[in-house]
């Protein structure tokens, strides 16, 4: 790979992800992350008792199918249906929680619509209705979702304290170029993978903060295992001739191997658990497919960007080098002029 | 290593990771009636995406829900129609009293005439809420949320707190109701918050200057209150007069948030130190809740005013699915089963070497997460376990690659195994040493989630390095002692040139 082609790569990765980063971060500032279950403000039908449908799961699973039946014949649909028991009492609630958005008059009317008809539906056919046999009371509520704000902020200066040890780790074990190409590296991959769940509208709660974590573990593991080989490797004396840029691609190339095992290894393990999710809860799902968003991006920094990035750094350190190391005629000549007029 | 020296090595390892394994996954079953065996697995604490946890609806003063005031509406209906014409009812009607907003209804005292509330109920609720969000984000929770619903009523969820249903119930209720206890903190000696006490101070942070825990050995966990030199001049004079007078040698402290008594606790004479250590039976969760309330009301930026109902809490299912922990383990089992046979087919005795080691790791690590209290395992933790098991494989993947190329340059089974591992341990142990770093330091900055992802990896690295470094290794050296063509036991092949 000549000096060109590195320089592009590099300028070329850099662009990418700075547009992406630039318009997940434009994104995620105007209208914030997809949120997922734990973080959507929501609109949602409480249907209460006193303690029947605790005690009676048959009559909760009638409710249930009532009021689902009720709702969707109303024209809304239901997102997901909790139940919750009171822990210091007995009571219980079904929640529905509504998608789409709703006014507050069509909250009101469904959830008075759906007290007429547990007001009027026959439990079991035993006579009485449903309202009467669990005390039943119906409300809407509307939720709105608090930002955690202290994670936000701390999550940021640890993973600043854990980017500077990366940088400073690398730079007293390996080379100072290599723990400036890993800096940037893992500052890379953690915001890009945060970009990219923003654009693709990837659901996402709190636990995003672990995606951002585990991206940065990810990238510290990757960048030591293409360092590590680098830095094997320019040791050797069949190396030593070599053009600097040539000799990191090549160590590059040689690492892929390596990074691709941690790395396919890690995205089979998320892909699993992500098709899992698909059947037992959507959210489960979304974090997985944020998880396998860090590996990719992790994968692509530690095999095309980082490389180029430090065969540029190691180029013009090596040729400041020789700059240094280079006979100056010039000044012997300047020298030896003083000493003739002295 | 001799062969009956490996023979029964190898045997009893095996017996003994078995014997751990079914310690560590075998499913709940009855053993004599009423107990159970509980294996590592059923114990791990788990987070609120993955075991659900409880939530409650906090009423402010003046607030009450709408099935609320369907029982008041009732219990004054029935008293109406059974009380005399002419006579006025001995219940208030709440329809005078309230008014309707969106679910819930509003007393005459905070309703504005416009509709909503007061301007200044308002700004106090806009506060409490600051406050309430901040004692539940300081108290370092795996994971909570905090919605406003109808506008004037705040819900929090939060995770289980132990994995007995009991004591968790136990724990959430105790933080409910202490974080919703509004108002500043004061000492004093006396026994209910409208009585006057023969000698008060004040707990404001002019006093305070933090409150932690701290274990206290038999007598549970300790609530410490650390004084500013103001605070224990304070304290001093205040242990000082209670104790002093004649008629009596000792007095009880108590402590006060607003008009709920915290604690209380016995003096008998002048204390003069800097921190207050008060012991009560705390378990370390209620004892870093009861901590986490006296920051917030010493702080004055986090006092608030406004006083909540009781609340009432309620337990609720997982957020990813009740059955997400299960599949989570039953997925990883698969693809561990489906890792060790890749491992056994691609590297034969090493991958056996690499199955044994893997358990080991596995065993560790479910040994820490099941053992240790403050590890709590959400769905980040998860992936944290996914990512460093990921990289103890490849660790030894690598490892075993690097004998794999020193056995084809020529040298014996038993110089490649050295001279592989030799060039191997340069790199596992930089990145066994960063990602130690890096999560130490993640684990100990960062809050939330994040924080038990970050104590989950950083276990599981820990246990990675020891199994990677050393484990393998020392199980590769006994299997290797049993077989008669090692060279055909760890897979490779010599090729034979011959001679021209």
């Amino acid at each position: 790979m000549n000096k060109l082609s590195a320089k592009r790569t590099f300028l070329l990765c850099l662009v990418i992800g700075l547009i992406l980063i630039v318009a997940g971060g434009l994104l995620f500032g105007l209208a914030g992350f997809n949120p997922d279950s734990s973080a959507r403000d929501y609109t949602s039908i409480e249907v209460a008792d006193n303690g029947y449908m605790e005690n009676d799961p048959n009559f909760r699973d009638a409710l249930e199918t009532v009021c689902t039946e009720e709702i969707e014949g109303q024209g809304y649909d239901i997102g997901d249906v909790l139940y919750a028991a009171e822990a210091s009492g007995g009571a219980g609630r079904l929640e529905f929680v509504l998608t789409g958005e709703m006014s507050e008059e069509d909250a009101a009317s469904l959830a008075e619509a759906l007290d007429t008809a547990l007001a009027s539906g026959n439990y079991a056919q035993a006579g009485s209705s449903y309202k009467d046999v669990g005390d039943i009371s119906v409300a809407w509520h509307d939720a709105v979702y608090e930002p955690h704000t202290e994670y936000i902020w701390r999550t940021s200066v640890g993973i600043a304290v854990a980017l500077v040890l990366l940088f400073a780790y690398v730079a007293i074990r390996f080379k100072v170029g290599m723990g400036v190409a890993a800096l940037v590296a893992a500052a890379h991959d953690v915001l890009l993978t945060l970009a990219l769940i923003a654009l693709l509208r990837i659901p996402a709660g709190p636990t995003v903060i672990c995606i951002a974590v585990l991206a940065l573990l990810l990238s510290v593991f990757f960048e030591c295992k293409l360092y590590g080989k680098v830095r094997q490797d320019l040791a050797m004396e069949e190396r030593k001739g070599m053009p600097a840029e040539e000799a990191v691609m090549l160590s590059a190339r040689e690492s892929r191997k390596g990074i691709f095992i941690g790395a396919v290894l890690a995205a089979a393990a998320l892909v699993v658990i992500a098709v899992a999710g698909l059947i037992v809860g959507f959210d489960l799902f979304s974090f997985m497919l944020g998880s396998l968003l860090a590996v990719i991006v992790c994968t692509y920094s530690s095999l095309v960007l980082s490389p180029a990035l430090y065969a540029l750094i190691k180029t013009r350190s090596d040729a400041r080098r020789a700059e240094r190391s280079k006979y100056n005629y010039a000044s012997e000549k300047a020298k030896k002029n003083v000493n003739q007029e002295g | 290593m001799g062969k009956k020296k490996s023979a029964a090595l190898i045997a009893l390892i095996t017996i003994v990771l078995v014997g751990l394994l079914f310690i560590c996954i075998t499913p709940t079953f009855p053993v004599k009636s009423p107990n159970s065996f509980r294996s590592l697995l059923s114990i791990v604490d788990l987070g609120r995406d993955l075991d659900g946890g409880y939530y409650t609806v906090y009423y402010p003063e003046g607030v009450i829900s709408k099935s609320e005031y369907e029982t008041l509406k009732a219990d004054y209906d029935y008293v109406a129609e059974n009380t005399s014409e002419g006579e006025t009812p001995s219940v208030e009607d709440p329809a005078e009293n309230y008014v309707a907003y969106k679910s819930i209804y509003l007393s005459e005292e905070i309703a504005a005439e416009s509709g909503g509330v007061t301007e200044e109920f308002a700004q106090s609720f806009a506060r409490a809420l600051r406050g309430v969000q901040l004692r539940f984000e300081q108290r370092g929770l795996s994971d909570y949320s905090l919605r406003v619903q109808d506008d004037y009523t705040i819900r929090v969820e939060i995770p289980k707190l132990d994995h007995d249903d009991a004591d968790a119930e136990a724990l959430a209720q105790n933080m409910f109701e202490l974080f919703s206890y509004s108002g500043e903190l004061r000492f004093t000696d006396a026994h209910a918050a409208n009585e006057a006490g023969t000698a008060e101070m004040d707990g404001s942070d002019g006093n305070i200057r933090s409150a932690t825990t701290e274990d206290a050995g038999d007598q549970g966990y300790a609530v410490v209150i650390n004084f500013t030199s103001a605070g224990r001049a304070a304290f001093r004079d205040l242990t000082s007069a209670l104790t002093s007078s004649d008629s009596a040698t000792s007095a009880t402290v108590y402590l006060y948030a607003g008009d709920n008594q915290l604690l209380g606790a016995t003096v008998t004479g002048t204390l003069d130190q800097s921190s207050v250590y008060l012991t009560g039976g705390y378990t370390q969760a209620a004892a870093e809740t009861m901590a986490t309330l006296i920051n917030s009301c010493a702080s004055a930026d986090d006092v608030f005013e406004l006083s909540f109902e009781e609340p009432e809490y309620y337990s609720m299912d997982a957020l990813m699915g009740n059955s997400a922990a299960l599949v989570a383990a039953a997925a990883i089992g698969v693809l561990v089963v489906a890792m060790i046979v890749f491992s056994l087919v691609k590297f034969k005795g090493f991958g056996l070497a690499h199955a044994y080691g893997f358990v080991t790791y596995a065993i560790a690590v479910i040994a820490c997460i099941s053992l240790i209290p403050a590890v709590q395992v959400t769905m980040g933790g998860i992936v944290a376990i996914l990512v460093a098991s990921a990289i103890m494989v490849s660790c030894n993947y690598y490892a075993f690659n690097n004998i794999k190329k020193e056995f084809a340059s020529g040298k014996t089974l038993t110089a490649s195994v050295k001279a592989g591992y030799k060039k191997s341990l340069g790199f596992t142990i930089d990145v066994h040493a960063i990602l130690v770093l890096a999560s130490l330091a993640l684990w100990l900055i960062v809050t939330g989630p994040a924080k038990f992802a970050s104590l989950v990896f950083l276990l599981c690295i820990a246990a990675s390095a020891v199994c990677t470094l050393l484990v393998t290794r020392f199980y590769f050296y006994m299997f290797s002692a049993q077989p008669k063509n090692k060279i055909a036991f760890a897979g490779f092949k010599r090729e034979e040139t011959e001679d021209e």
